[in-house]
């Protein structure tokens, strides 16, 4: 369905995308995932065919985006991160005209806007203008927008941020349900148990550079235990960050802001008496300790050291 | 087709905005019937009844001098009597002696909070309504000239030697003379101009009002991208081309519908003649707004958000207005400012239409569409060269 190969671009002299290079297959639930400025939005954009780029290939479909322009836009609905709706026009109205530009006949969209409307749940709200809308309804709209043209590929940029879990729920459930019923769906977001629901497949990018990818399953086998122990100590010391780093199982020590330490540990094995032990010795009091288990989140802190959401 | 779709939604949302009807639609319909109307009385067919109007202003200052002047001109046929003290002020009116009070507090045209207060007596609400157009008109005028030369000001940096009163009263002398030259054009009106004045300002307004739409249609590009729907469209499968011809026929689209209210409403609610024949007030309107949709291009190629699209347009319209005659008539112009108005493609559709409302022969028309025309294709030309490259 979707294929990117050493995909890179650059703004000036700046490079953005280091060369990305994945597949997604039809049919299936596709995440990306990575931090702040990672390049998730960037690369969406490039897919789109709304920025050309600097080298590699993307094909939709085995067809090369920028050659074959029109074909690869139609397949594709988007939902970009910002609102992207004529605030002053009614919800309706709004659909009416996106779907129009997909291509749609003035009477398939008006058909196809009430049936939107129905599945994300605004159909009350038809003729209220956006701008009257709260920042959930808003959301909703945004993504009908992208489905009016009942699109193969549905590629979602942040969808759910800032609303209510109401609202992020209605949204959760609805993409699922299209995905169940074919939709290719390529899900972007901050937000690990969002992905770790919809997505079967999943992709890290950090600093325009793929880190880690495959299923979930792959994931979390690389992980092999790769649970975090978070401590937050009075003071630290750089002598028992040494001494930590020496246990027996740890495969690396992060200190992060306010005197906290995460400590990712290799294996199943306890060591959370031997932490405890140590810091006595070494007169440290510790004021709290959670041990994590292995999620997206801590698989990222411990590729990239620092944290998905800052 | 997607063009149109986008230019019909553009037009569409244009329509909603309050502000807009306000400004495009309302505004010139008002101040024709102003302008013209205290023109008219002075004609000698003057239809507005003697009023007599009370005023005081406890210390006054040069705006508030130079309105009291404004409102005792004899075209008006107002009749001002100057209180000595509310209290005076009070007494005329409930002796009816006066038939509107005027109240001006000492700031006033200074200070945006300090408004005039109208006294109306009873049974003569339509005067007081009247005077209640001047005033607001007369303040709005040398506001927006007032700002606009503050901020031109501002840029060559020279405002240091002049504080904002004093550009006020500068401003006040100016405003009055341009009062007086009106004065004149209309005690003494040139040779072979037949319009009456009604006509002369339905036509200058006109062509100053749709105007603005040189600078909605560039707000609205930059709107565009702001809210992000532009990246959206384009993310569609529709073409930058298509995208940029929906906006400049937006801008048409809604220029015509300003135009043709514009036009109905003058002609029967004012009574305005336009001429024996609709055929070419069409024509040149037609391509008076190509031209016009030419340059919402421009400001929308040249100018980096709405804001600045807004200050440049408001003041280009403004300089345009003024160079083309729709403020004052181009024939009390200099030679050289004449010339110069040829430049502005208000001052070809004003004449335009003037002459039109006199009755002309199609052959004097191809010249000002021919300029219109060419105005519009060069302004297309120079923004979608830019527009293509800041898009894509
Ligand atoms: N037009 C541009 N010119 C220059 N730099 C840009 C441009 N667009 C994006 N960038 C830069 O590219 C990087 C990636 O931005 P992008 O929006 O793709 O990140 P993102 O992963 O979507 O982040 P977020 O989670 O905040 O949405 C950022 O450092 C950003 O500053
Ligand atoms: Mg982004």
């Amino acid at each position: 369905m979707l294929t990117l190969s050493n995909v890179k671009k650059g703004f000036g002299a700046h490079e953005i995308i280091k060369g990305i290079s994945f597949q997604v297959e039809k049919g299936e639930s596709f995440g990306l995932l990575g931090p702040n400025g990672a390049g998730k939005s960037t690369l969406i954009s490039m897919i789109c065919g709304l920025l050309p780029y600097g080298a590699g290939e993307i094909l939709i479909n085995g067809k090369l985006v920028g050659r074959h322009l029109k074909e690869t836009k139609q397949i594709i609905g988007v939902v970009p991160q910002d609102i992207a709706l004529y605030p002053t026009m009614s919800a309706l109205d709004n659909l009416i005209f996106w779907g129009r530009m997909y291509g749609l006949s003035g009477n398939t969209a008006k058909t196809r806007a009430k049936e939107v409307l129905e599945e994300v749940g605004l159909t009350e709200r038809a003729k209220g203008r956006i701008e009257t809308f709260s920042g959930g309804m808003k959301r909703r709209i945004n993504i009908g927008a992208a489905l009016m043209h009942e699109p193969q590929l549905l590629i979602m940029d942040e969808p759910t941020v800032g609303i209510d879990p109401q609202s992020r729920n209605h949204i959760l459930e609805t993409v699922k349900t299209l995905n169940e019923q074919g939709m290719t769906v390529i899900y972007t977001s901050h937000y690990m148990e969002e992905v770790e629901y919809l997505c079967k497949r999943i992709a890290i990018i950090d600093d325009g550079k793929l880190i880690v990818s495959g299923t979930q399953r792959d994931l979390s086998n690389r992980l092999a235990g790769g649970r975090v122990l978070k401590l937050t100590v009075d003071s630290l010391r750089p002598s028992f960050i040494e001494q930590l780093k020496q246990l027996n199982g740890v495969e690396k020590v992060i200190v992060q802001p306010a005197e906290e330490i995460d400590v990712h540990l290799q294996s199943e094995m306890e060591i959370v008496s031997d932490v405890i032990l140590l810091a006595s010795r070494s007169g440290i009091a510790i004021h709290n300790m959670q041990l994590k288990e292995a999620n997206l989140e801590t698989l990222f802190l411990q590729l990239t050291g620092r944290s998905l959401r800052e | 087709m997607k063009s149109l779709l986008i230019a019909v939604k553009d037009a569409k949302t244009h329509l909603k905005d309050r502000k807009a009807i306000l400004m495009m639609i309302l505004m010139p319909i008002l101040l024709t019937v102003i302008l013209g109307s205290a023109l008219k009385g002075m004609m000698g067919g003057g239809r507005m009844p003697e009023t007599i109007l009370g005023v005081y202003t406890p210390e006054g200052n040069a705006m508030t001098a130079s309105i009291v002047q404004t409102l005792g001109d004899d075209a008006l046929v107002i009749t001002v009597e100057q209180a000595k003290s509310e209290k005076q002020l009070m007494e005329w009116i409930e002796d009816r002696e006066v038939h509107i009070g005027l109240l001006l507090p000492d700031g006033w045209g200074i200070d945006a909070k300090e408004r005039a207060v109208i006294l109306p007596v009873s049974g003569q609400e339509t005067g007081a309504a009247i005077i209640r157009q001047l005033i607001e008109t007369y303040a709005q005028m040398s506001h927006a000239i007032t700002n606009s030369t503050i901020s031109i000001m501002t840029e060559a940096a020279v405002l240091s030697s002049k504080d904002r009163t004093a550009i006020q009263s500068e401003l006040a002398a100016s405003l009055e003379k341009v009062v007086n030259e009106q004065r004149n054009y209309v005690n003494e009106p040139p040779e072979e101009e037949s319009v009456s004045s009604m006509q002369y300002y339905a036509a200058a307004m006109a062509a100053m009002f749709l105007l603005f739409n040189a600078m909605a249609g560039g707000k609205s590009f930059h709107q565009e991208r702001r809210s992000e729907t532009l990246s959206r469209l384009l993310m569609t499968p529709t073409t930058v081309h298509s995208v940029l011809a929906g906006k400049f026929i937006g801008t048409i689209l809604f220029a015509w519908i300003q135009f043709l209210i514009f036009m109905v409403a003058t002609r029967f609610l004012l009574n305005v003649d336009w001429g024996s024949s609709i055929m070419q007030i069409l024509f040149i309107t037609f391509f008076y707004i190509f031209s016009v949709a030419g340059l919402a291009m421009v400001v929308a190629a040249f100018t980096s958000n709405e804001k600045m699209a807004d200050v440049v347009g408001t003041m280009g319209v403004q300089v345009l207005a003024l160079l083309g005659g729709s403020m004052l008539p181009l024939s009390l112009f200099p030679e050289i400012m004449r010339k110069m108005a040829m430049a502005t493609p208000n001052s070809w559709a004003l004449t335009s239409f003037t002459s039109i409302m006199t009755g002309t022969p199609w052959s004097t028309l191809w010249l000002p569409a021919m300029v219109l025309f060419g105005i519009g294709v060069t302004s297309i030309f120079i923004s979608s060269l830019r527009l293509r490259r800041r898009i894509a």
